[in-house]
């Protein structure tokens, strides 16, 4: 059964208010056109879900699309420095911090795999994260010993940018899958935007290819350059120039037309 | 710092690292992580300590030719001969089988707690940082966490930090002026690099530093050949 669907009809699978998890990490394969979509069709109040999130966060709360994010870290790598308009977001109160570790953020992920309502997990019992955050401790029934209990949190939505995908929706992720096929099993509707659509043999040739399998895919939206201005293994290279200019500019207005945005009202 | 100073920083803090590093440990860095990735480098090239060397990506003991800006990207996966992805390095950690992962820290007090998340209240903070990444939990997970941080002033060395992002088994603190090192739950200076007076590490960090350290060995022949060779273009540089 085909599940290709055009850009718009598959992010309009996002209400306002969901929870929507991205792939990829950081400046990679980060499914940069779908975010784009997003904003275009004015979704609002958005919880936001990674492991290490930069462009998603940054341009999404330029936008006032974002009501939280967790992730374990805000930020962009090296040359490009700090999230600014999460960070304006969050000091002015507007934006949610759900810091996490990373690990939290992935047991929020397998306990929602798994059908449970937390899983518990090692390590953070002295953080300042646990009561700014919410977490609560657990005492193991076997053992009595006292760890952190994470919440399982199934992403409304998870949008993740492949390589190759077929129109039934496995995918192949070439280079660092990060945490995307854990995401896939989480979410609750999964978007696959993909470089290039290749026909169901190629992964029946060797089932071993799908990195997702299509039994947990909602839509296929066939996207080239749908991580841009991020990079993807084997397909392109950072746009440092998109980048430079979005982190340049002083007001929203300007940061969102840097990022090819241009005339959107902002909320 | 001028520019001559910041590469003469950048490797002393990265052999300083890489002296540490024992032979054939696990060790793992994230993302952002150039000095720990080329500590790691010279550990393995010059010194040939076998590391088990996990990054973010998945990649396993991968030493690229070519370093990158980022710690986070292809040339730490591609080649790889298997994958063991950032949740398998975390599951490795929290079954106590990671000797040491590398954190950063924002702020650091005297009991070694590290800050990455806010300056000022938490939920109204003055300044937004990152977050820690993985450090809430590799910080207590890890045998032993060994943290840098490439500025050494009283706004990073503190007496309380704003915000306790993690504690734990953190080991060593690489800075550009020293090594600090753990010692019955208080940061004492250990080592001081060449150069570097004990009033200028005293007079830049917010707690008592103790007198019980060593002048560090400055890089050899070797040592600094070996580097040039790992980063020609100088990438460690740019953490400063």
């Amino acid at each position: 059964m085909s599940k290709r669907m055009d850009l718009s009809a598959a992010v309009a699978l996002v209400k306002d208010g969901d929870t929507v998890a991205f792939g990829g990490n950081a400046l990679f394969r980060s499914p940069m056109g779908a975010v784009k979509e997003l904003i275009r069709q004015g979704r609002k109040d958005l919880h936001l879900m990674k492991t290490a999130i930069a462009y998603e966060a940054d341009l999404l709360c330029a936008a006032g699309c974002v009501k939280a994010v967790t992730a374990g870290f805000v930020g962009y790598e090296g040359e490009f420095g700090l999230c600014r308009w999460y960070r304006k977001g969050v000091e002015s109160g507007l934006v949610r911090a759900n810091e996490n570790a990373c690990y939290s953020v992935i047991t929020s992920w397998r306990a929602a795999i798994y059908g449970v309502p937390f899983l518990p997990i090692r390590g953070m019992m002295d953080s300042d994260l646990l009561k700014a955050v919410g977490f609560h401790k657990v005492t193991c029934p076997y053992t009595g010993e006292e760890l952190v209990a994470v919440r399982a949190i199934a992403p409304d939505v998870a949008f993740l940018h492949v390589q190759k995908a077929d129109e039934e929706g496995n995918a192949c992720i070439s280079g660092p899958v990060y945490e995307d096929s854990i995401i896939a099993k989480a979410a609750k509707k999964v978007v696959l935007t993909a470089e290039e659509i290749v026909p169901g043999s190629f992964f029946a040739q060797d089932p071993h290819r799908a990195d997702i399998p299509a039994a947990v895919t909602t839509a296929v939206v066939h996207l080239p350059g749908g991580a841009r201005p991020c990079a993807v293994s084997g397909c392109y290279d950072m746009d440092r120039e998109e980048l430079r200019s979005f982190l340049a500019a002083k007001e929203p207005q300007a940061a969102l037309a840097a990022a090819g945005l241009e005339g959107r009202e902002l909320q | 710092m001028s520019q001559l100073d910041i590469s003469r920083t950048a490797d002393l803090m990265v052999t300083a690292i890489a002296r540490e590093l024992r032979p054939g440990e696990s060790v793992f860095h994230g993302l952002a992580s150039t000095i720990p990735h080329v500590a790691v480098q010279l550990a393995q090239r010059c010194y040939g300590k076998d590391l088990n060397y996990v990054n973010i990506t998945g990649g396993y003991r991968m030493l690229p030719e070519k370093l990158d800006i980022s710690t986070d990207g292809d040339n730490l996966f591609l080649g790889t001969k298997c994958r063991f992805d950032l949740a398998d390095i975390f599951d490795l950690a929290a079954r106590g089988r990671l000797d040491t992962a590398f954190l950063g820290g924002v702020q650091i007090d005297q009991t070694a707690h590290l800050n990455n998340s806010c300056i000022g209240p938490y939920d109204r903070p003055k300044v937004k940082l990152p977050g820690g990444a993985g450090s809430a939990v590799l910080v207590p997970n890890a045998n032993r966490a060994l943290v840098w941080r490439t500025k050494h002033d009283l706004r990073t060395f503190v007496e309380h930090v704003d915000f306790v992002t993690s504690f734990g088994h953190v080991g060593k603190v690489f800075t550009p002026l020293c090594v600090f090192e753990k010692r019955q739950g208080l940061l004492e200076l250990s080592l001081l690099y060449p150069g570097v007076s004990y009033e200028e590490v005293a007079q830049n960090t917010g707690f008592p530093i103790g007198s019980r350290y060593q002048v560090m060995e400055p890089p050899s022949q070797e040592e600094l050949q070996c580097l040039s060779q790992i980063d020609p273009d100088r990438v460690r540089d740019s953490e400063f």
